[in-house]
């Protein structure tokens, strides 16, 4: 990608080329013709042409699709599913790859649960219909407990391990154990937005890095900015961090999941409990879920999704992770 | 993190000092375009510094979490076994861990009988390191702490009575009463991270966290009380996590009179104050409930308690029965006989 211009144009534009922090192609596709012309002391025709050879010169980086290309591209990644089949039914197929999700929830609901089902689940071999992928596990709150991701990570090779009908699944669950689960989770403590913002900027390299990657899971986005002073540089930055995590999920096709807290809205004299981080927030996932208590029941809801109808099914959390409830009803 | 402490084209340094960002964080907060547009550096540049900031701003890189130091996973035992079968353990270190309950259910025992199981090496349930109890209403109870102390070898039967006779548990319990927020935020910010840089302290217990907050605050101030609250919670989170250790705060209940569907199924009528802008900073939550009847052990008698989790990430909800007896808090066992 960065190649040096000197390949590109010739000789008698590069003399004339006098901006000494311009050393790259990558730098030329930024400007428009009438400022390289005016920065490089070239004429408009020039400039125009300079440009156009470096674009062709495949200095770009985006490339076009067709819708169909893309519908088949999205048939081809599989979901993540969530082991709860009601509420994979509801996503259609489970947490989809490529897509950002958004759990939102007051505490105890389980939202941490349902992640680490995710960074489980993503793990599942692909003869086993699950994706094989590895997990980036994002924690802000510290409330990743390796005792719990053994419980789920164990649960799920022993479901697994019941269903082996060939030597292909055989073989695939030697190399599905805990230990294995444990060892497919990069997991880096965030203690505030700085840290989260400096690991979200190195992202992308290691994700070029790891490409088994398949999901990335930051919990919770909502922990390191609720002790904002500055309301409109908190949108700012969020807002960033939406875009970022907009092009990781599309570029490295990768599921993203966040978590967020709720927070009480008040208005006029009646409250109301709305998912933290302001309204623009809502723009920033694909898929919202919401998750809350109906009595003694817990209750997942498909709060907002470009693809699914709204939709609510009730779950579990027992100790071998998010499950859904038994038909009898007890939750 | 200072500027000079980083690898940079000088180019790049004298524009960072032109465009004024004294911190190497402030680089990550802006924008790459506004970034360009205030130090007047090319895109390539500006994504140099952008890597180089970011770099040195992480801690620490991306691991597998099976290489993830044991550090986290260390728990503080609560002195008995009935009672540790609950917590999986005991307390975790890493995070706000919250006991509240209606007064006298015995949250203080708790917390005081914490106070000296931290002091016990690794391999009995502690942390090998003393306390600081923050007291904000009531005065600390010296004599109960002392009765504790002689009945130590009572209830922790398991460890060596050789090992607990050489423990001078009274030297490693730091005692602090702040009568305010402001006290108590001068003592979070100055005393308390100097004793646990000292590794002088393992737990950190605030006896109580609702005292403070509510009597300070109308009931229209609610918007400056919750800013407080999340100041106040922030530093604590951040005490847990820099310094691996167990924090501690005990709340007071209010009561429910409508049962909104976001608190769950509630076995009591009654909610830990503070509400959601502080349960939102809380990883673990206990309640600790009186119950009507009494029970029995030996020459002794006792209220019936019952401990619950609310909610945790890594334990059930569930509860056990518990009793407060002479030589502290303990679950109900078989032998015991309930009236």
């Amino acid at each position: 990608m960065y190649d040096s211009w000197r390949h590109v144009v010739k000789k008698r534009k590069k003399k004339k080329k006098s901006r000494p922090s311009a050393l790259f192609t990558s730098d030329l596709l930024h400007l428009h013709p009438p400022q390289l012309s005016q920065e490089a002391g070239l004429s408009q025709q020039e400039a125009l042409e300079v440009l156009q050879a470096v674009r062709s010169g495949g200095g770009g980086a985006s490339v076009s699709l067709t819708a169909l290309e893309l519908l088949q591209k999205e048939a081809e990644t599989r979901s993540i599913v969530t082991f709860s089949s009601r509420l994979d039914a509801a996503l259609s197929g489970g947490v989809p790859v490529g897509k950002t999700t958004e759990i939102c929830g007051t505490p105890g609901t389980g939202k941490t649960q349902l992640c680490l089902q995710l960074a489980v689940d993503v793990q599942v071999p692909q003869c086993f219909g699950g994706v094989g992928g590895q997990v980036v596990f994002i924690d802000t709150e510290g409330s990743f407990l390796r005792q719990r991701v053994t419980d789920v990570g164990g649960a799920a090779v022993r479901h697994c391990s019941l269903l082996v009908e060939d030597e292909e699944q055989r073989v695939a669950m030697t190399t599905f154990t805990v230990e294995d689960i444990l060892s497919n989770i990069f997991l880096v403590h965030c203690f505030d937005h700085v840290e989260l913002l400096a690991e979200l900027h190195l992202l992308p390299d290691f994700l070029s890095d790891h490409p088994r990657v398949r999901l990335l899971v930051i919990d919770s986005v909502a922990f390191p900015f609720r002790r904002f002073d500055d309301l409109s540089q908190r949108t700012r930055l969020l807002y960033g961090l939406a875009q970022q995590l907009s092009a990781i999920a599309t570029r490295h096709t990768v599921a993203v999941v966040i978590t967020n807290q709720m927070t009480t809205r008040v208005r006029g004299s009646q409250s109301q409990l709305v998912p933290a981080l302001g309204d623009s927030w809502g723009h920033a996932s694909n898929i919202r879920l919401l998750l809350q208590w109906s009595g003694s029941q817990r209750l997942a809801t498909v709060v907002k999704s470009p693809s699914h109808a709204d939709a609510t099914v009730q779950y579990q959390i027992s100790s071998d992770g998010f499950r859904d409830t038994d038909q009898s009803g007890a939750g | 993190m200072k500027w000079d402490q980083l690898e940079l084209d000088p180019r790049i340094r004298a524009a960072v000092r032109r465009a004024e960002l004294r911190r190497v964080g402030d680089v990550l907060c802006v924008s790459a375009l506004d970034l360009q547009r205030s130090t007047g550096l090319s895109h390539s540049d500006v994504q140099r510094l952008l890597a180089t900031a970011a770099g040195a701003c992480r801690r620490h890189p991306l691991v597998p979490a099976v290489l993830c130091g044991g550090q986290r996973e260390l728990r503080l035992t609560v002195g008995c076994p009935v009672l540790d079968g609950l917590l999986r353990g005991g307390l975790p270190v890493g995070g706000v861990t919250e006991l509240s309950g209606e007064s006298g259910a015995g949250k203080t025992q708790l917390a005081l009988q914490l106070c000296l199981c931290v002091q016990y090496p690794t391999q009995h349930g502690g942390l090998d390191a003393g306390a600081v109890y923050i007291c904000t209403e009531d005065p600390f109870p010296v004599r109960r702490l002392q009765q504790l102390i002689r009945e130590q070898s009572c209830l922790r039967s398991d460890v060596p009575p050789s090992l607990i006779s050489s423990l001078q548990f009274s030297d490693h319990v730091y005692i602090e009463h702040t009568a305010d927020l402001d006290s108590l935020q001068v003592c979070l910010s100055r005393r308390v991270p100097l004793l646990l840089a000292r590794g002088l302290v393992r737990l950190v217990v605030v006896d109580s966290v609702a005292a403070l907050f509510r009597s300070e605050f109308q009931a229209d101030d609610w918007l400056e009380r919750n800013k407080r609250l999340l100041t106040f919670s922030s530093i604590l989170h951040h005490l847990s996590q820099e310094f691996t250790t167990t924090v501690l705060c005990i709340n007071q209940v209010t009561d429910v009179f409508s049962r909104s569907d976001s608190s769950g199924p509630l076995s009591s009528n009654m909610s830990p104050a503070l509400g959601l802008a502080w349960s939102n900073q809380v990883m673990v939550r206990l309640m600790m409930r009186r119950l009507q009847r009494t029970v029995v052990r030996g020459d002794q008698s006792s209220a019936l308690r019952r401990l619950e989790v609310v909610f945790a990430p890594h334990l059930a909800r569930d509860g056990r029965d518990a009793a407060v007896w002479r030589e502290g808090v303990g679950g109900v066992c078989s032998s015991d006989t309930e009236t």
